[in-house]
């Protein structure tokens, strides 16, 4: 009887790990200080109706920087750096962003200089505009981790 | 009692390695983004140099491991089914196309300096990019954990180098999730630190 208690132990231990996983990573070219960057230009993804585009202009003039959206590939004014974005959500009793991927590219050779990456599942999710923050949070405050 | 413990120990076993066994990750799909741009014609190689691939341990479509639940092991190989360098090197061609050079292939049987050099000086490209892969691996459990060490280097058509680029480490660069989410991960990877390479004042001034 106690092995099959330990079987199910076990089993529950692992549907709540993946409940709960979390992982939140950035990359910054150490050639780039992001300091310097003060004009966006967020490009809207085509199947975005949730609005992430505003999310990140937002947050980005929360930090004190110059940012638009808009749908053209290319800014259609000078900026310092183009931002493209991933996101993917699911459901469990309400929909919820499982993760986020953000993308600071040169708007000249179109180059990935940054990128951020948030994911959290349905126990730990946060609210869109939270992941939007720690993914940004997480590019700005990098101090060329890894390299 | 005894068809309940067979039970038990048949779905923890599926349970552990259910997401682990036989997982592919897909570099052909990843969208390198590069801070060159050219109009050139230019040759262009990746050997695979990595250790556990030339001693036989691994296949050369190895990427990298998928844990399961008890930490162990299982090889995690390209979608194509081809080496892991044929996959680089149609990424890093269609990176390079698009960014305006016409690209040549070039195929090198070892990272051998002087056989590089023979193979680029009988390709006569003027300039001729050759990226060594020594280490390259994502190791799967709770985390992605990226293992790699890659050398970019720029040839004249004489053979001589005129610019390099090495970048190694280990790194996390995800949460360890479903296979296709680790490929995007593993890819994502892949596009940044081939970028970074690229993104030296010597490779660029080298490319033009």
């Amino acid at each position: 009887m106690k092995s099959i208690f330990r079987f199910f132990g076990l089993v529950m231990a692992l549907v709540l790990i993946s409940g709960c996983a979390t992982s939140l990573v950035s990359d910054v070219d150490p050639q780039t200080d992001l300091s310097t960057l003060q004009r966006f230009y967020v490009v809207k993804l085509p199947s975005d109706k949730r609005g992430v585009q505003s999310l990140i202009v937002d947050e980005l003039r929360s930090m004190g920087k110059e940012a638009e959206s808009g749908i053209e590939a290319n800014a259609p004014m000078p900026v310092d750096a183009v931002i493209t974005y991933e996101d993917k959500w699911m459901w469990d009793i309400t929909m919820y962003m499982l993760e986020l991927r953000v993308g600071i590219r040169d708007p000249k050779t179109n180059y990935k200089f940054a990128s951020g990456y948030s994911y959290r599942t349905s126990l730990v999710r946060k609210p869109p505009e939270e992941m939007v923050e720690e993914v940004l949070g997480e590019i700005f405050g990098n101090k060329n981790k890894g390299e | 009692m005894k068809l309940l413990k067979l039970l038990g120990a048949l779905t923890i076993v599926l349970t552990v390695t259910g997401c682990a066994v036989g997982n592919t990750y897909d570099y052909q799909a990843a969208n390198i983004s590069l801070p060159v741009k050219g109009d050139q014609s230019v040759g262009l190689g990746v050997i695979d140099n990595r250790s556990y691939v030339l001693n036989g341990d691994k296949e050369p479509d190895f990427i990298g491991l998928q844990r399961g639940g008890f930490n162990n092991p299982f090889n995690v190989t390209t979608d194509s089914g081809k080496p892991m360098t044929e996959d680089m090197l149609s990424a890093l061609t269609s990176a390079l196309d698009s960014n305006g050079f016409d690209i040549k292939q070039l195929e090198f049987s070892s990272s051998d300096s002087g056989l590089i050099a023979s193979v680029v000086v009988k390709n006569g490209e003027a300039k001729n990019i050759v990226l060594t892969v020594t280490d390259w691996k994502t190791d799967v459990f709770m985390k992605i954990t990226l293992h790699y060490d890659l050398l970019l280097e720029v040839y004249e058509k004489d053979g001589v180098v005129v610019a390099t680029n090495h970048l190694y480490g280990k790194e996390l660069v995800g949460g360890g999730g479903f296979e296709s989410q680790n490929s995007k991960a593993a890819a994502s990877a892949f596009e940044t630190k081939i970028g970074r390479l690229f993104n030296s004042p010597d490779i660029i001034a080298a490319l033009k």
